[in-house]
C-alpha cells in the first residue's frame, strides 16, 4: 500500500506516493530515476548504495524509504554545484580514484561525509571512513590518494 | 532474491506507543537502523505485516549519566556510542566493540538495541530462499534439522553481536518496556542459548535502554577475531573488564561472542581475585573460556581454529588491560 | 609514484595540457562515473519492461525429465516462459568445445544451472511464477572434487569425455630428463590453490528488447565481449546476426567473468522474443557466484632442477584443474598453465602434464592472469625454497636465469622486449632488500613477526592466435569526420573500467595532434562500431592501440592531402600543425582545421577512415605441437616485493607494503598503468589471504560479499608502482599490457614473506588465519622434506 512520503532529495522538496516496503535505494532509482546510487550486493555488504541522510552516510539498500521521511537525502547526483564537479568528484576523476566507476558514487558519498566532519583526515581516518565500501578495481590506493587530494584542495599534480 | 514481502510502516512517536502497536499487531517487527532486519527481510528470513519504525522515538536516543551509572537509550546509534566521551573514557570495551561492528556506514544507522537483539547467524540460515529451499531448509526457519548439528533438537545459530559481550563484562542491565511498564534485568538474563529463541524478550516487550555501572579504576577492552578489518561478523569476540590491586587482580570479568547462540559470560574467574596475573591465572582463563564456548560450523571458518584462537584473544586482551591498569 | 619523466608534446594551444601518449590523463569517461550519470545496464531506462528472472537447479547432477511450466503460464501477468526446449543449440566460447545450453536440456550438471526463466509484469508475479514451475528429475551421482570425478566408475558429465577429463595436455619442450640429470639439486613439491571468483562490483544484468514487427533484438549487457555475445545470440536464437544489435553500456568491472557469452544473456534474448517485448533481467550477487567462470581449484605437483649456482635446468609440472560443469574457456586455461611456464625465465626444458576435469560445480573460466597465476605460485615458491637450500639470494637466483630479448623460448614464444632485469633492480632497491634483516627484526613485536618476499611474473598482450579464426584483422578502428570537423572514434573495444577508451583516444590524439576536445569516442554498439574480439587476455592496448594508430595515420594522410590541395602545394610541403596545416617554411600560409576538413569532404562527403591490426603469422606460435599456445606479440614483465606481518598466535597475515615494478613497454597513460598494477597486485593479495569459493555437496556457501571475502580498504596496503619502459618493437609506441602480469607473482611473494617472518612455508592458498594457524602449530613430520627427491631419485 502506498502512502505519501515527504522528504528532501538533493535540496529539492519532494512528495511521492511510496509503498511501505519500498527501500530508499528503490525509491531513488525507480521513482526518481537517480540511478547513480548502485546496488552491488544482496543487502548491506558492499557500500555501493551509500547516500547521505542529514549529512550522515547511510546504506540506501538497508533503509526503508518511509524511515527517512522529513529528512534530507543527498545522492551523488546532488554533489556537483552549478555544473562544476565537487572537490571529491574532481579528485576521484583526476587521480583515478574511479576505474569501472561502480563503487564510485558510494565511495564518494562516504568520503563526503568524512570531509564534512573532518576536513583534514589522516590516511588511517580515510581508511576507517571507507571501510564499509568495497572496490574491486583500484586496490584502494588511488581512492585514498583522491580523498587526500580533495582534502588538500590540490589539483592534478603536474 | 525475491521482492520484499508486502508490509506497512508505522512510525510511533513514543516508546509507549510503539509497545502498544506491537501488542495490537502480533505480526509486526520493530525496526531501528535496519542493518540487520532489512537484509534479512530481503532474503526472506523474516516476514511481517507491519514494521514499527522506532526512528521517531527520541527518548530512546538519550545518553544520561546519573552518579555512577550511565543510561543508554536502545536507539543510540553505534557511531554515537563509539564517539561518546563518557563511553570512551570509562567504558572503552563498549566503545571498541561498537567500533568493531560492520562498517562506518552501518554504524551511523545501527543501534545499540539492534546489536543486542541481533538475529543469530549461521551459514545455513543467512542465505537466499532458493538456496535454503535447495538445502531443504534448516530448523531455524521452515525446516526441522539443524544443519550444524543434525541430531540435535535445538538450533545452534551463533549470536554474533559485538556489543553484548562488552556490556556483559561491564555488568550492564537492560530495561524492557512492556504494556505493564518497565522491567529491569541483568543483561545476561536477556539471552538464552538457543539459536531460534535467543532473546528472553516478551512478545510485546521492547528493549528500551541499557544501564552500565561506572566503576572507578576499572579498565576494559574488546578484541574481535575476523578475517577482514571491517564488515565481517565476529568469528569470535572477547570483552574483558579488570581492576588491579597493585600486583594482584582485583576483579576480572570476561565475556565472549560468536561462540554459541548467546553472548557468554565466562564464569569461574572469581577465584582469581587477589591472585597475581601469572601463568596459572592465564591457564585458568584459558580453561574457563574453553569450558564456556561452543563454536559450531556456523561459519565457513574452521571450528577448531575458533576454539583455539578465542582464549588466545582473551589472554592477550587481559595482558593488555593489566598493563593499562598499572598505568592508571 | 614513479611514472617516467619525459617531455610530452603539447598540441593545439601552446598552454594546453599534454594529452597524447605518455600523459597522465583522467579517464575520458570519468566525469560520468564520478557524477553518477554513467548508465550501467541496470540503470538504463526501461519503463514498461517486463521483469525477468531465472529458475536455477537445486540439483548438482540429474537427468532432467520434465520442466512443467503449465501452472506458471496460467498465472495472470506472466508474459513469457522459456526452458531448455527453447534452445537446442549449445554455446561456448571455444568453437570446438561448445557443450553448454543457456537453459539445461536433458541433464543438470551443477547447483545453480538455469532450467527455466520467466518474464512477467512485475517482480512479485515473476517470483510467483517461478515458484509454480515443477522439475521432474532423476538424480545422478555428483562429483565435487577432480579426484572423485576421475574415478573409473564415475558417471560421465559429458559423453566422450572419458574419466570426466575435458582436456589432457602432455608436452615436453627441450629435454627434461637431460635437464634433471644436469641439476645439482632437484626438488618436487605440491601446491594447492582454492577456487576464486571475480566479484566485480556490478552484478550481472541484461536488457533485451524484442521488436516483434521487425523481428529485431537489441540486447544491452554487462559483457566484455559483445561480439561473442552477438554471435552466440544469433546461433542460439537461430536468427540472422543482422537482426540483432548488441550494446555494451558502462560496465562495472569484469576481470574475466564476462569474457565469454553468459547464459543469462542468451536467456534474456529468448525471453524477450517469447514475451514479445522488453525484458529486464537483473541478477543477484548470489547469481554471479553461480554463473562463476572464475579461477579453478588447482593442484600442482612440480619438480625443478637447479645447478649449484642457481641455473634452472628443467621443470616438470603436473597440473589438475577442477573445471566445473562445462567447457567454457577451460581448455585454454589448462593449455596456458603449461605454456606460460615459459617466457619469464630462460628455462631449457619443460615437461607438462595437465588435466582439466569436469565436476558438478559452476563452470570455471578465465580470470585475470588467465592460466598462469596458480602455476606461477607453485614455480616461484619452489624456486625460493630451493634457492634457500642452496644458500642463494631470491634476487640472485632469478637474475641467474634471465632471458635476453629478442629471443624465442623452447616452445616457440617470441620475446621481443624484456624489462625484467630493471624491474628486479628497482624492487630490490626500493624495498630495502639488502637491509631487510635488521629492519624487519626491529619492526617485529612479540608474536607479531615481519617478513618480506619477492616474486616475478608475466603475461601476454593478447593472444596472437585469435579464438575464432575469421581471417579478419585482430582489431579494427574507424574514425569518422563530417561537416562539423569533430573526430569520432568508433571502436568495438569494451571499456570495462580498465580505461581502454582513454588509451585509444590518447593514441589518436598523439598522431593527429588535434585538441582533445575535438575527439569523441563511441564504443561497443554493433550497429555503429566495428567488430572487436573483446577485452580479454590484455589484448586491447596492444592490438586495438595499434589499430587506432593505423587509423589515425590513415586519416592524417587524407587530411594532409586535402590541406595540400587547399594550400596548392605538394603533400610533402605541408607542415601538419594538428589544429591547422601550413606550408613548410612559410607559417603565414596556414589554414585552420575546419578548412582542411571542408576540403577533404568535397566530392566524397563524410569521411570514415579505418585502421586495422593483425598479428603477423610468425608471432602465432611455433609449428611444434602446443607451440601456438601462449603466443603473443609482447609479454609484460613484473617483479614485486611484499612485506607482511604475521600474528603468530592467531595466524593472521597482514600485507603491510608492496613494491611493484612493471615492464609495460611504454606507458601510454602512466596513471592508468599504476591503477592497473595496483588493482592486479591487490587482487592477487585477495586470492592469497582471504578469497575462496566454498562448496558443500556442490552448493556454494559463500555466495555473498560477506562470506566471499574481498579485502576491504582496512587490510589493503600501500602499493608503490614503478614503470619500466622496454619499448616493445611492435606495441603501439612500444606499449604492452600492464594489468594482468603483476598479479601472478603476489601469492608466492606473500608466501615467501610469511616464511621469512615465521620460518614456515605455506603451500596452499588462501593463507587464511585458520590455515596459517594450523601450519604454524603443525609439528613437522619426521624427515620434513619427504617430498623432496635427492638428485637422480625421481
Amino acid at each position: 500500500m502506498k502512502t505519501l512520503l515527504t522528504l528532501s532529495v538533493n535540496g529539492r522538496p519532494r512528495e511521492d506516493a511510496v509503498a511501505g516496503n519500498a527501500l530508499l535505494i528503490d525509491y531513488l532509482r525507480d521513482t526518481l530515476g537517480l540511478t547513480g546510487t548502485k546496488q552491488g550486493c544482496d543487502g548491506g555488504e558492499c557500500g555501493a548504495c551509500t547516500v547521505l541522510v542529514d549529512g550522515e552516510p547511510r546504506l540506501a539498500c538497508c533503509t526503508l524509504a518511509h524511515s527517512v521521511a522529513e529528512r534530507s537525502i543527498e545522492t551523488i547526483e546532488g554533489l556537483s554545484h552549478e555544473g562544476n564537479l565537487s572537490r571529491l568528484q574532481r579528485a576521484f576523476h583526476e587521480h583515478l580514484g574511479s576505474q569501472c566507476g561502480f563503487c564510485t558514487p558510494g565511495m564518494v558519498m562516504a568520503a563526503e561525509a568524512l570531509l564534512r566532519r573532518n576536513p583534514q583526515p589522516s590516511r588511517d581516518e580515510i581508511r576507517e571512513a571507507l571501510a564499509g565500501n568495497l572496490c574491486r578495481c583500484t586496490g584502494y590506493v588511488k581512492i585514498i590518494e583522491s580523498v587526500e587530494a580533495a582534502a588538500c584542495g590540490s589539483e592534478v599534480p603536474a | 532474491m525475491a521482492a520484499l514481502s508486502e508490509f506497512r510502516v508505522l512510525r510511533p512517536a513514543s516508546a509507549v506507543d510503539a509497545v502498544r502497536l506491537r501488542g495490537e499487531h502480533p505480526a509486526s517487527r520493530f525496526i531501528a537502523g535496519g542493518t540487520d532486519l532489512v537484509p534479512n527481510l530481503r532474503r526472506g528470513l523474516v516476514s511481517t505485516d507491519i514494521v514499527i519504525d522506532l526512528g521517531n522515538v527520541g527518548e530512546m536516543r538519550e545518553v544520561q549519566r546519573s552518579g555512577d551509572t550511565l543510561r543508554l537509550g536502545a536507539g543510540v546509534t553505534l557511531a554515537t556510542l563509539a564517539a561518546d566521551p563518557t563511553v570512551r573514557a570509562s567504558l572503552p570495551a563498549l566503545a571498541q566493540a561498537a567500533l568493531c561492528v560492520a562498517g562506518p556506514t552501518h554504524r551511523t544507522a545501527a543501534t545499540l538495541g539492534g546489536n543486542l537483539c541481533l538475529e543469530t547467524r549461521c551459514q545455513y540460515f543467512n542465505q537466499s530462499e532458493s538456496w535454503r529451499q535447495g538445502n531443504n531448509y534448516c530448523m531455524k526457519l521452515a525446516g526441522d534439522t539443524c544443519r550444524v548439528a543434525p541430531k540435535s533438537s535445538r538450533c545452534y545459530a551463533a549470536f554474533s553481536g559485538d556489543v553484548a559481550p562488552a556490556l556483559l563484562a561491564l555488568g550492564a542491565e537492560v530495561e524492557l518496556l512492556g504494556p505493564q511498564g518497565i522491567r529491569r534485568l541483568p543483561l545476561a538474563e536477556l539471552y538464552v542459548d538457543d539459536g531460534m529463541r535467543w532473546l528472553a524478550l516478551g512478545a510485546d516487550e521492547l528493549l528500551f535502554a541499557v544501564t552500565v555501572p561506572l566503576v572507578a579504576g576499572r579498565v576494559s577492552g574488546y578484541e574481535k577475531l575476523r578475517m577482514r578489518g571491517a564488515i565481517d561478523f565476529p568469528l569470535a569476540g572477547v570483552a574483558a573488564a579488570l581492576t588491579r590491586d597493585g600486583e594482584a587482580i582485583g576483579e576480572l570479568r570476561i565475556a565472549c561472542t560468536g561462540v554459541s547462540s548467546r553472548p557468554e559470560f565466562v564464569g569461574g574467574l572469581d577465584a582469581l581475585a587477589g591472585q597475581p596475573l601469572d601463568a596459572a591465572a592465564f591457564a585458568t582463563i584459558e580453561r574457563q573460556i574453553k569450558r564456556t564456548i561452543q563454536p559450531m560450523e556456523t561459519t565457513t571458518v574452521s571450528v577448531p581454529y575458533r576454539r583455539r584462537a578465542t582464549p588466545v584473544l582473551a589472554k592477550r586482551l587481559v595482558g593488555r588491560l593489566w598493563d593499562e591498569a598499572k598505568r592508571r | 609514484m614513479n611514472a617516467p619523466d619525459r617531455e610530452l608534446r603539447k598540441f593545439g594551444a601552446a598552454n594546453a595540457a599534454p594529452h597524447g601518449v605518455g600523459a597522465r590523463l583522467p579517464l575520458i569517461d570519468g566525469v560520468e562515473k564520478v557524477t553518477g550519470t554513467a548508465r550501467y545496464t541496470a540503470d538504463l531506462p526501461a519503463q514498461g519492461a517486463l521483469v525477468g528472472k531465472i529458475l536455477r537447479s537445486p540439483y548438482a547432477h540429474a537427468e532432467l525429465l520434465e520442466v512443467d511450466v503449465s501452472e506458471a503460464l496460467k498465472l495472470p501477468g506472466v508474459r513469457g516462459i522459456v526452458t531448455g526446449n527453447d534452445c537446442d543449440t549449445p554455446y561456448g566460447v571455444i568453437p570446438i568445445a561448445q557443450n553448454e545450453f543457456p537453459l539445461a536440456r536433458g541433464r543438470i550438471r551443477y547447483i545453480g544451472e538455469p532450467v527455466a526463466a520467466v518474464a512477467a509484469i512485475d517482480e512479485a508475479t515473476t517470483d510467483a511464477a517461478l515458484a509454480l514451475i515443477r522439475l521432474k528429475v532423476r538424480e545422478l551421482p555428483a562429483y565435487f572434487d577432480a579426484a572423485d570425478a576421475r574415478k573409473a566408475d564415475a558417471v560421465l558429465l559429458h559423453d566422450n569425455n572419458k574419466g570426466n577429463i575435458e582436456r589432457e595436455v602432455h608436452n615436453e619442450f627441450g629435454d627434461a630428463a637431460a635437464g634433471f640429470a644436469a641439476a645439482d639439486l632437484i626438488r618436487e613439491d605440491t601446491f594447492e590453490c582454492a577456487e576464486i571468483h571475480h566479484a566485480m562490483m556490478e552484478p550481472n544484468a541484461a536488457l533485451a528488447a524484442w521488436d516483434n514487427e521487425r523481428g529485431h533484438l537489441t540486447l544491452w549487457s554487462v559483457t566484455q565481449v559483445p561480439y561473442y555475445v552477438h554471435e552466440s545470440l544469433a546461433r542460439c536464437m537461430k536468427t540472422d546476426a543482422a537482426y540483432i544489435r548488441v550494446i555494451k553500456p558502462f560496465v562495472g568491472g569484469g576481470f574475466g567473468h564476462r569474457v565469454e557469452t553468459l547464459n543469462f544473456e542468451i536467456i534474456a534474448g529468448l525471453l524477450a522474443r517469447a514475451a514479445r517485448g522488453t525484458v529486464r533481467l537483473l541478477q543477484t550477487r548470489e547469481e554471479a557466484f553461480l554463473t562463476h567462470r572464475g579461477r579453478p581449484q588447482t593442484h600442482v605437483r612440480m619438480k625443478l632442477g637447479l645447478t649449484r649456482d642457481g641455473r634452472m635446468t628443467a621443470c616438470e609440472a603436473h597440473v589438475v584443474q577442477r573445471g566445473g560443469a562445462y567447457g567454457g574457456y577451460g581448455l585454454v586455461t589448462i593449455l596456458y598453465a603449461g605454456a606460460l611456464l615459459n617466457g619469464l625465465y630462460d628455462l631449457p626444458a619443460v615437461k607438462y602434464d595437465g588435466y582439466r576435469v569436469y565436476t558438478n560445480t559452476p563452470p570455471c573460466g578465465a580470470m585475470r592472469g588467465h592460466g598462469t597465476v596458480n602455476i606461477r605460485f607453485a614455480f616461484e615458491s619452489l624456486l625460493d625454497m630451493m634457492a634457500a637450500e642452496l644458500g642463494l639470494d631470491a634476487f640472485g637466483v632469478r637474475r641467474r636465469n634471465l632471458l635476453k630479448a629478442p629471443t624465442e623460448t623452447i616452445n616457440g614464444l617470441k620475446v621481443m622486449s624484456y624489462g625484467l632485469p630493471e624491474c628486479l633492480d628497482w624492487v630490490e632497491q626500493a624495498s630495502g632488500w639488502r637491509e631487510r634483516v635488521a629492519r624487519l627484526e626491529a619492526d617485529s613485536d612479540g608474536p607479531i613477526r615481519r617478513g618480506i618476499g619477492i616474486a616475478c611474473s608475466h603475461f601476454v598482450s593478447g593472444s596472437a592466435k585469435p579464438v575464432h579464426f575469421t581471417g579478419q584483422p585482430h582489431a579494427t578502428i574507424a574514425l569518422r569526420v563530417d561537416f562539423d570537423a569533430g573526430i569520432t572514434i568508433l571502436t568495438g573495444a569494451s571499456d570495462i573500467g580498465q580505461g581502454s577508451s582513454t588509451i585509444i583516444t590518447q593514441v589518436v590524439a598523439e598522431i593527429l595532434g588535434v585538441e582533445y576536445r575535438r575527439l569523441r569516442l563511441i564504443a561497443t554498439d554493433s550497429a555503429l562500431t566495428p567488430k572487436d574480439n573483446g577485452s580479454y587476455s590484455s589484448r586491447v592496448t596492444f592490438m586495438v592501440g595499434n589499430a587506432a594508430a593505423d587509423a589515425a595515420r590513415n586519416l592524417k594522410a587524407v587530411l594532409v592531402a586535402a590541406a595540400a590541395k587547399r594550400l596548392q602545394v605538394a603533400e610533402a610541403d605541408v607542415e601538419w600543425l594538428g589544429e591547422a596545416a601550413a606550408v613548410a617554411n612559410d607559417p603565414a600560409r596556414q589554414i585552420p582545421f575546419h578548412d582542411i576538413v571542408e576540403e577533404a569532404l568535397v566530392d566524397v562527403g563524410m569521411l570514415t577512415v579505418k585502421g586495422t591490426f593483425t598479428c603477423p603469422p610468425e608471432f602465432q606460435g611455433g609449428k611444434q605441437r602446443g607451440g601456438a599456445v601462449g603466443s603473443t606479440m609482447g609479454f609484460s614483465y613484473a617483479a614485486q616485493a611484499v612485506e607482511v606481518s604475521v600474528d603468530t598466535e592467531l595466524g593472521k597475515v597482514t600485507v603491510e607494503k608492496v613494491w611493484s615494478a612493471i615492464d609495460c613497454g611504454f606507458a601510454i597513460n602512466p596513471m592508468s598503468v599504476e591503477g592497473q598494477v595496483q588493482g592486479a597486485i591487490w587482487m592477487g593479495m585477495g586470492q592469497a589471504i582471504s578469497e575462496e569459493t566454498v562448496y558443500e555437496n556442490g552448493r556454494h556457501k559463500a555466495v555473498s560479499l560477506l562470506d566471499y571475502r574481498v579485502p576491504t580498504i582496512i587490510e589493503s596496503p600501500d602499493i608503490a608502482v614503478h614503470i619500466v619502459e622496454s619499448l616493445d618493437p611492435n606495441g603501439p609506441f612500444g606499449a604492452k599490457e600492464a594489468s594482468e602480469g603483476p598479479l601472478a607473482g603476489v601469492m608466492s611473494a606473500i608466501a615467501a614473506a610469511i616464511e621469512d617472518a615465521t620460518g614456515t612455508r605455506i603451500r596452499a592458498t588462501p593463507f587464511t588465519p585458520d590455515r596459517v594457524f594450523d601450519a604454524l602449530n603443525r609439528k613437522p613430520p619426521a624427515g620434513a622434506h619427504v617430498a623432496a627427491a635427492a638428485k637422480g631419485a625421481a
